[in-house]
Order: C-alpha cells, then structure tokens, then sequence
C-alpha cells in the first residue's frame, strides 16, 4: 500500500503497480491524487545555477554560498515537506538568524492557531467516520479540494455509531457563496452567504438558536437550520478558506457560535487543510518557537509577528529559499513579484514558476512516492510513509542537512 | 449593454485545474481550465459577450486577459469567480487586513471585451521580472 500526499487527508490505501518507468496500474486515487502520482513522470527539476545545468553538489554548495552571504535570509514553504525536513528546516533557520514561514501564513493560520493552543474543540476524523451526525462544509468544497473525504470520513462510511450512514443518519450542511460541486450534493442544506457576508450569518445562526429573529438570511430556512443544529447529537464543522478569508480579523464570532453550540450538544472543528503536512509545520514550530508560522530569528530568540509573513518579508529579505511550493503561482503577483527578484533557491521535485525564476534550482524526490518520511493529516493524526519508487534523488530532509553542513 | 460591468470576484476550487496544474502549470490544459472568469448570465448581457469570449479583467493592481464563462449556478449579477492560479493572482492584492490574509476572496475589478489573446503564462513570467 502507498500513501497519497495529494492533500491532508493522506489516503493509506493506495495500490499502484509500476511498469517501465511509469504506473501500469493504480487503485484507490481520487482524480487529485492521480495527477499527483502522474506529476512523478513529467517535467521534473534538474539541478541548476543561473538556467545552466550543473550537479547536484555544485548546486547544493550555491544555495550554501547565498544563505552565508544573506544578511536577512527567507525560508518558505515547508507544508510539503516531511516532519523530519521541517524539522531541519527549523534548524537552519535557527543557524542563519533567518526568517520562516509556511503556506498557513495566508491560508489556514488563524484557525490552527486556535486548534492547537485548544481555544476551539476539535477530533481526529476516525471520530468524525465513527460518531458525527452533522457535517458542516463552511466555505470548504471537500469535492474539489479533498476529493475522499466525504467517502472516507464525513458522508459516506458507516462508523461505529453511524451503520445507518447517508442513507438515515448523515447530514451534510453547506454554507457557501456559490453551490460547489459539494453544494450541489447537499442541496438541501446549502446556504448561500455573500462574500464577506460569513460572520453575519454567524451572528443569523446565533440569533435562531436563541430564539431570534435572525437579520439574515431566509427566515424558514435558518429556523430549519436551528432545529438541526438543536437535534444534532455530534457535529463538526470543516472550515475552508471562503470562511476564513471572510472572517479575516473577526474569528471571535466562530469562537462565539462554536461556544453556543456546544452549550446544546457537542461540535468540533477540523481545519480543511490543503498541502499534506502543514498542520506538521504549525506543530512542530508551536513545540520549538512558541509560534505556529511567522517566525524570526534574527536576534536569536525566535519572534513572530505579521511582519514576518511571506508576504511581508518577500519585500524585505535579501535572499529566499523555498522549498515544495510555488509562491509565484499561488501568492499575489505584488509578493510574487517581489520573490522573483530576489537571488531565489527553489527546492522542488518539479518545474513551476518559482523553479523557472529561481537562481539555484535542487531537484528532491517526490514524498510518499520517492521519500519516505512522516507527516500529520489535517486532524493531526501521524502517518508514516515508506518511498514506493526507488530513486537516486535526495529528499527534502537531506537536501537541507547538507546545504546546513556547507554552511 | 455596457462596455464596461463592475464586479466581485471570488477565487475558488475546482478538481479539474488542480489536477491539471498538478501536472504542468506550462500546458495549455492548465491554461484553459485556469484563464476564465465565470460570470451570471446577465453580466454576460451587460457586456454583449457570449461564453467563451475573451475579457480583460483590470484593477488597480494588475489586469489579465481571461475567457468567459457562464455560470451554473443560480442567478449571482455582479459576482464572479475565478479559480486560484496565476491568471487570478495578476488581480489579487496583498494584504487587506491585520491578519495579513490576502485579498482573494472579494476582488474589485472591471471587465470588458477584449481585443487581445489570452494572457500567456510566459508573459505572466515575464511581468514578474520587471
Ligand atoms: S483525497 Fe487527497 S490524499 Fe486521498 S487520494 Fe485524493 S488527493 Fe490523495
């Protein structure tokens, strides 16, 4: 059996048989975990300084060369990378005086943060398969961004207290601003909100469970909701980006609904995580900084603060090292921008944007396909992986440990 | 009609792209499922622009040329999505709140017809450079 690493959910079940270079056959993978596996036959990374190929050594000894010199260095990315490569990583941000930070910096950082400092309740998804009655998709579409997870945890399983399953004691409730393909599914329960418009249907849904009359919203439907949320025995609630970008600086009122709730039954919370161990990263840095992303060292001690995202730092570093990610397609083009100018590094088993404006590009081998390792699903919950692929190419971990040796 | 509509745009998922993206961000696969604005069908009556026309999508940050494409959806006048990718990052701006989350999930932009190609991810490239 291999491991996906497609998302967080870090599918176990995977088969895949492999023929002449390439898969003959693979079971288990949903449609986002298949382009991952195809991604270990096309367009892979060479070593290279300044677009020249060159070995892997020489490459290894110019990232060196550009982290010494670099009086304010960048380490980024990170939620693709193993529990023992962040790890180093954390190492060599101490060693450097440098800053780092990961992709929860602009995604689902603020949420984490409440998850592991236990500001709000949460569960592993075995509880969820096993126990949950009620799931909540609130600005989450688990269809496209976590293709498995209704199969695996939150619809369709039959768990310990829930034989009778979707058939009778599943729900599924959608709060979105447009019917995702998982809206489309729950149709009965999906609400529509208007962007930015989340913490007034907070407030709507506060409103109902106290007997209101709700300021949102159509007012049978909330009144329905109500009822629901009331008779629910074990809810949990998956938020996404759509609520968090929403909510932006007001999660005091998810923290207030999450209060309300558990005051008439139980909910818990599960972060819809998107790269395979981010959650990893934000653990493993609260366990050694304090901090869960967003981290200097500069002055030695470790300090965290917005300044020290990568948004912010791009602008303000003289050198970056980025490691299983592609800022430069994901982030803003102004911070985009910002990184491609930069003497960049790019660490990555695969060509993208960030590779092509690299100065020193450093092939890895592809986790959980290529690299063994461990990583933390999006509830937490550890799961080692042993490489299905042999192949001469370092992991992540190594690379980093030999750029901190030359060093 | 009107030769220029107001709109929000949201980006958003879609299985498709990613899987597409998964498996090159340089293939005119990813660039097809990636270039698009989805827009209700009356915006599309606003701009006298029938689905798949090319719109320039501009604001004060950057602008991009997208295809149009007609929403599934139930009726959403002055609301787009688009899908997380370079094409939507050209308009996303970077910071909007304490938080330091950026801004895409409530985009200001105006769109028109557009005479142009659709943005090629090499020029998206080559704007990063200058
Ligand atoms: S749900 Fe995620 S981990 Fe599971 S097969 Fe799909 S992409 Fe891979």
């Amino acid at each position: 059996m291999a491991i996906c690493t497609g998302c967080s959910l870090l599918c176990e079940d995977i088969v895949a048989a492999l023929k002449d270079g390439s898969f003959s056959h693979v079971k288990n993978l949903c449609r986002k975990g298949h382009g991952h596996f195809q991604a270990a036959f096309t367009e892979r990374t060479v070593p290279m300084i300044d677009k020249e190929q060159v070995d892997q050594d020489r490459a290894i000894a110019k990232a060196a060369e550009i982290l010494r010199n670099a009086k304010s260095p960048l380490l980024y990315g990170w939620s693709n990378s193993t529990l023992e490569a962040q790890a180093a990583g954390i190492k060599l941000a101490e060693k450097l005086g440098a800053t780092i930070d990961d992709t929860s910096s602009f995604c689902q950082g603020i949420l984490m943060e409440r998850i592991l400092s236990g500001k709000i309740p949460t569960c592993t998804l075995d509880d969820v398969r096993n126990f949950a009655d009620i799931s909540i998709f609130w600005g989450s579409d688990p269809s496209s961004s976590h293709p498995r997870h209704l199969s695996r945890f939150s619809y369709y399983p039959r768990g310990e207290k829930r034989q009778k399953s979707y058939e009778e004691e599943r729900t599924c409730i959608v709060v979105d601003v447009r019917k995702s393909a998982t809206a489309r599914l729950c149709s009965n329960y999906y609400f529509r909100v208007a962007p930015g418009g989340d913490g007034e249907f907070m407030e709507a849904i506060l409103a109902v469970l106290e007997g209101k009359i709700p300021k949102v919203g159509d007012k049978k439907k909330m009144i329905e909701l109500s009822s629901v949320l009331k008779k629910t025995e074990w809810g949990v609630i998956f938020p996404g980006l759509g609520m968090i970008y929403s909510l932006q600086d007001k999660m005091e009122l998810f923290e207030r609904l999450l209060a309300k709730l558990n005051e008439i039954t139980t909910f818990k919370v599960i972060p819809m995580v998107g790269h395979y161990n981010m959650r990893g990263f934000n653990e493993l840095m609260r366990e050694k900084t304090g901090f869960i992303n967003r981290v200097s060292f500069k002055g030695g001690a470790p300090v965290h603060g917005p300044e020290y995202s990568v948004t912010a730092t791009a602008r303000t570093c003289d050198a970056a090292l980025v490691i299983g990610s592609d800022p430069l397609s994901a982030l803003p083009f102004g911070t985009a921008r910002a990184l491609a100018r930069l003497p960049l590094i790019a660490i990555d088993p695969r060509r993208s944007l960030t590779t092509d404006a690299a100065k020193v590009v450093i092939p890895s081998a592809l986790s959980g396909l290529e690299a063994g390792g461990t990583a933390a699903r999006m509830d937490g919950v550890k799961i080692k992986f042993e490489p299905i692929i042999d192949t001469k190419l370092l992991s992540d971990e190594q690379i980093i440990t030999r750029i901190m040796e030359a060093i | 009609m009107a030769s220029e509509v107001e709109v929000t745009i949201v980006t958003v998922r879609d299985i498709f792209q990613d899987e597409a993206g998964r498996k090159s961000r340089f293939s005119d696969e990813y660039k097809n499922l990636s270039a698009l604005i989805i827009l209700d069908k009356q915006d599309l009556i606003r701009l006298d622009v029938k689905d798949g026309q090319r719109l320039l999508v501009k604001n004060e940050v950057g602008s991009v040329v997208v295809a149009a494409r007609t929403s599934e959806d139930e009726a959403h006048p002055g609301l787009a999505f688009m899908y997380n990718s370079p094409w939507s990052n050209q308009i996303v701006s970077d910071a909007v709140c304490e938080s330091s989350i950026p801004g895409n999930k409530r985009i200001k932009a105006t769109l028109s017809a557009a005479e142009e190609d659709i943005t090629q991810i090499s020029e998206i490239q080559a704007r990063m450079q200058t």
